[in-house]
């Protein structure tokens, strides 16, 4: 009786799910490595000896990386002095990064379009002030794409190291420098190490959603192709529905394989944690 | 009392001039009056947020995202409440995996689920284009719904519900009389969230457009492509200003505690 | 000469004084308690001499030296926390080789001490656990033993037991005790719990909003309150507010009301220009036949109410001078209403401000 309750309880939502989600990502994996009736790994063959393909894949790659890595950068330094702020600040600033977080990204990437145009705001005062003779290229290249994506996910990785940061014991600090730590060394070896569970979800989250982001490379990387851009040319200019597949599935490979390592990482780098 | 730190100030608000500074720069020019976007802008004028109503596609593709938004957000209100409660309330094997479950919309690429969603969800089963967005966009919105409101329930004390029931309310009275009222903040919490995902979103909605469908986002990113007026920094300014209502709401109701926990 | 010497300092937190123009002299070699209720100015006190707080005004001395503006890191000063503060990633070994390792101390020398120190804890053999899975009083342990491996000038503690059970916490203190006398190491000691403080220290120092009202050995203490605060705070109860006080053959006489007591020349009253009277629960004699007329400093009353507090009676008697609490060993217990005398000798009663 009480069992039945359950299963109606949750019926409804996970028949849904199943049926517009699990049902549709599971016929496109399948769907990959079979063509007219019998299997075949032709499209990923196809898809690793194309140099072009290749490319994409990598300069998806060397994105996501350079933007995850600058990502933690900024966002460590950030993230530390906000979480020492009084309940007050503390609440202004966390409202300040998570606002942008939830603005539409079209917004977001359009605005950079703004400043990193040929006759942008940057370009203009750069011209003005002397110090470039013509307009830098950068709007529609992988840098465009990569401040793009940095300004994208910065909050989100920000945000979540405040999470981590102030549930740490202010007196591990104290008791740090009270061994004789200076406060870089306390920070070095207290904050640091234990910041690491929400440095790697932090990482994820950002790691991944590059790799994955549609909006901001559409907008800000011009002809330059991503792995998620060329997915969208492949379905809906191309028509090629096969290599779409054959991306999706990559992508979601990917996806996965980086959750599971950096989990992996986090379970190693943190074992009493 | 507490140190001060002059140099890591300084970073820090040089990073939210980075996160910040785009956006009061798209404000700004929105107020532009000439035809090209410039910044400073030339003077001051209203004529672009005007011209947001004078072109069609705009208001036509902001209906349509309203429609889907609101109704996709009953939708998983009606499918997400009962699973986020039974999640909660129960202790039952295979919890966890049917708690990946119904979190497992988050973690698959927006661009790959659109692309699944349109070669299924519209070719295989033939749902018109309409339907579709909303099936779509029901799926985005369900995690959200789930995870605002299982967090709002786990400060929930069932006891009040078998006081309840002690008293001699049955299951579904108690759930309506008891439980909802208790947790409904999380639950328009929980709804603002969802909405703002839909409304912002590019992934999916861009593989679902078709004869005079369209979600703003889709219409905004084709425009942009198009054309360089301020009338994209204008919609972009009101979008804003929704956001930070929004947003407000959501710091009044549970505070910003969702947000840094993952 | 002292050891340490806090000159007319001040701290102020969010605009509130918490202490003004506060001084306070440790010797070397001593174990001193700062005991007092919450907010009374013990722990920012402590946290002053730890360096984790900047006094605005005022000298902080250490060892003939101007300690004010020396950081916390500067000072090597071992610090017990209330919260253990033990470094959750590392183990038992690396939490009490942590000092060592910034103090440039080489790997030989740093398992020699470090093994040293657990044998003083008592925590040989858990080297490589974390503070996960150590029960309250080995993390306890593991603290103490972090902060006494850097060899220190000073030990401060801060509640270090008030997140142990009660038995626990008897055992910890005689081992806190017995370590500080084992190396002969200066320590200040912060706590809400009067017993704990009494128990272990040489000196004890009772402090209230932000001043110290009382420092002196804990027998003193004990025996006799300077304060009215400090009366109550170790439990002296009854008050008597006196009028007139002269001295007559050896003894002190006080009017209060229509009565006149006697009290006895003592540390508690001698050298006291006070005009209160005190006196315990404990040394109260309640009796509910009239005693003969030699016998000095009675009150008649009447039992107002009567408990049960396992081996002896408490009663709330009603005087013409007020209610005044006594404790009494008895078989059969005095009834509510029950007309008695109470009784008290010479000796009991002490003078406080």
């Amino acid at each position: 009786m009480k069992k039945l309750g359950l299963y109606l309880l949750l019926l409804p939502g996970l028949l849904f799910l199943t049926l517009f989600m699990v049902i549709p990502i599971a016929m496109t994996v399948l769907s990959t490595f079979f063509q007219e009736g019998s299997f075949t790994l032709e499209g990923y063959l196809h898809f690793l000896a194309d140099p072009y393909f290749l490319k994409i894949l990598w300069t998806t790659l060397q994105v996501s990386v350079v933007t995850t890595i600058a990502c933690i950068l900024l966002g460590f330094p950030a993230a530390y002095y906000i979480s020492k702020l009084g309940p007050r600040k503390k609440g202004v600033l966390l409202a300040l990064a998570i606002f942008p977080l939830l603005t539409s990204s079209v917004v977001r990437s359009f605005s950079w379009m703004i400043i990193l145009g040929k006759k942008g705001l940057l370009n203009s005062s750069l011209l003005s002030l002397g110090l470039i003779e013509k307009p830098l290229e950068i709007l529609y290249t992988p840098s465009a794409m990569m401040i793009g994506l940095i300004h994208l996910f910065l909050p989100l990785i920000i945000i979540t190291l405040v999470g981590v940061m102030e549930n740490i014991d202010p007196d591990l600090l104290k008791a740090a420098e009270s061994l004789g730590a200076s406060k870089f060394t306390a920070f070095r070896q207290v904050i640091v190490p234990l910041s690491v569970p929400g440095l790697i979800i932090g990482s994820i989250l950002v790691f991944v959603g590059s790799l994955t982001a549609y909006t901001t490379p559409a907008l800000l990387g011009g002809k330059q192709r991503v792995i998620s851009t060329f997915l969208y040319q492949n379905a809906i200019t191309l028509n090629d529905w096969h290599m779409a597949s054959v991306i999706a599935t990559i992508m979601i490979a990917i996806t996965f394989i980086v959750i599971g390592l950096m989990n992996k990482l986090a379970t190693k780098l943190n074992p009493k944690g | 009392m507490r140190e001060k730190n002059r140099g890591l100030a300084l970073f820090t608000f040089l990073i939210f001039l980075f996160l910040l500074g785009p956006l009061l720069i798209i404000s700004v020019t929105s107020f532009e009056p000439g035809t090209v976007l410039k910044f400073p802008p030339q003077g001051f004028s209203l004529r672009w947020y005007e011209n947001i109503f004078e072109v069609e596609m705009f208001m036509e593709t902001f209906k349509t995202s309203m429609i889907v938004s609101l109704a996709g957000n009953l939708l998983a209100l009606a499918l997400g409440i009962p699973a986020a409660y039974a999640l909660s309330r129960f202790q039952f094997k295979g919890k966890s995996l049917l708690n990946g479950v119904f979190i497992s919309p988050v973690l698959i690429p927006g661009i790959v689920m659109g692309f699944a969603m349109l070669k299924y969800v519209i070719i295989t089963y033939q749902l018109p284009i309409y339907a579709g967005l909303l099936v779509g966009h029901t799926v985005l919105m369900l995690p959200f719904i789930i995870r605002v409101i299982a967090s709002s329930l786990s400060n929930f004390d069932f006891a009040i519900e078998e006081a309840s029931l002690s008293l001699g309310a049955g299951r579904l009275e108690t759930f309506f009389k008891v439980v909802l009222p208790n947790i409904r903040s999380g639950i328009i919490a929980a709804v603002l969230i969802a909405f703002l995902e839909s409304f912002n979103n590019v992934d999916i909605s861009v593989f679902m457009t078709g004869p005079g469908v369209s979600t703003l986002p889709i219409q905004m990113l084709t425009y942009v492509e198009n054309y360089f007026d301020p009338t994209i920094a204008a919609i972009s300014v009101l979008l804003m200003i929704i956001t930070a209502i929004f947003m407000f709401i959501i710091e009044r109701l549970m505070g910003l505690s969702y947000f840094t926990k993952r | 000469m002292a050891l340490l010497t806090l000159e007319n300092v001040s701290v102020a937190y969010e605009n509130q004084n918490i202490l003004d123009n506060f001084s306070l002299n440790i010797e070397k070699g001593q174990l001193i308690s700062l005991l007092g209720p919450s907010g009374c100015g013990k722990t920012t006190t402590l946290r002053l001499i730890a360096g984790f707080l900047e006094a605005k005004a005022g000298r902080f001395l250490f060892d003939g030296k101007d300690y004010t503006r020396v950081p916390v890191n500067k000072r090597n000063f071992g610090f017990v926390f209330q919260s253990y503060a033990l470094f959750p990633h590392l183990s038992v070994f690396d939490n009490v080789a942590f000092g060592l390792r910034l103090r440039k101390v080489n790997q030989a020398e740093i398992d020699q001490r470090v093994r040293h120190i657990l044998d003083v804890v008592s925590l040989n053999g858990f080297e490589k656990r974390f503070p996960k899975e150590l029960s309250g009083g080995q993390r306890q342990r593991v603290a103490i033993a972090r902060a006494l491996v850097i060899q220190p000038d000073l030990l401060l503690f801060d509640e270090p037991l008030s997140n142990l059970d009660a038995n626990l916490r008897v055992n910890m203190r005689v081992e806190i005790r017995r370590i500080q006398q084992e190396l002969g190491i200066t320590t200040v000691y912060v706590s809400h719990d009067q017993e704990e403080c009494f128990s272990i220290s040489d000196q004890v120092a009772i402090m209230n909003k932000g001043i110290i009202e009382q420092l002196d050995d804990p027998a003193t203490i004990f025996k006799y309150p300077r304060t009215e605060f400090v009366a109550r705070f170790i439990g002296f109860n009854n008050f008597i507010d006196f009028g007139e006080r002269t001295e007559q053959d050896g003894e002190i006489h006080l009017t209060a009301g229509s009565h006149t007591f006697r009290a006895a020349k003592n540390p508690g009253t001698a050298n006291h220009s006070g005009k209160k009277g005190a006196i315990r629960p404990d040394d109260l004699v309640v009796s509910a036949e009239e005693p003969a007329d030699s016998v000095r400093n009675v009150l008649k009353g009447k039992v107002k109410v009567s408990t049960f507090l396992g081996r002896s009676y408490q009663y709330v008697v009603e005087t013409d001078l007020g209610d005044f609490t006594v404790n009494q060993e008895m078989d059969s217990p005095y009834k509510a209403g029950q007309p008695v005398y109470l009784m008290f000798p010479k000796e009991k009663l002490v003078l406080v401000d």
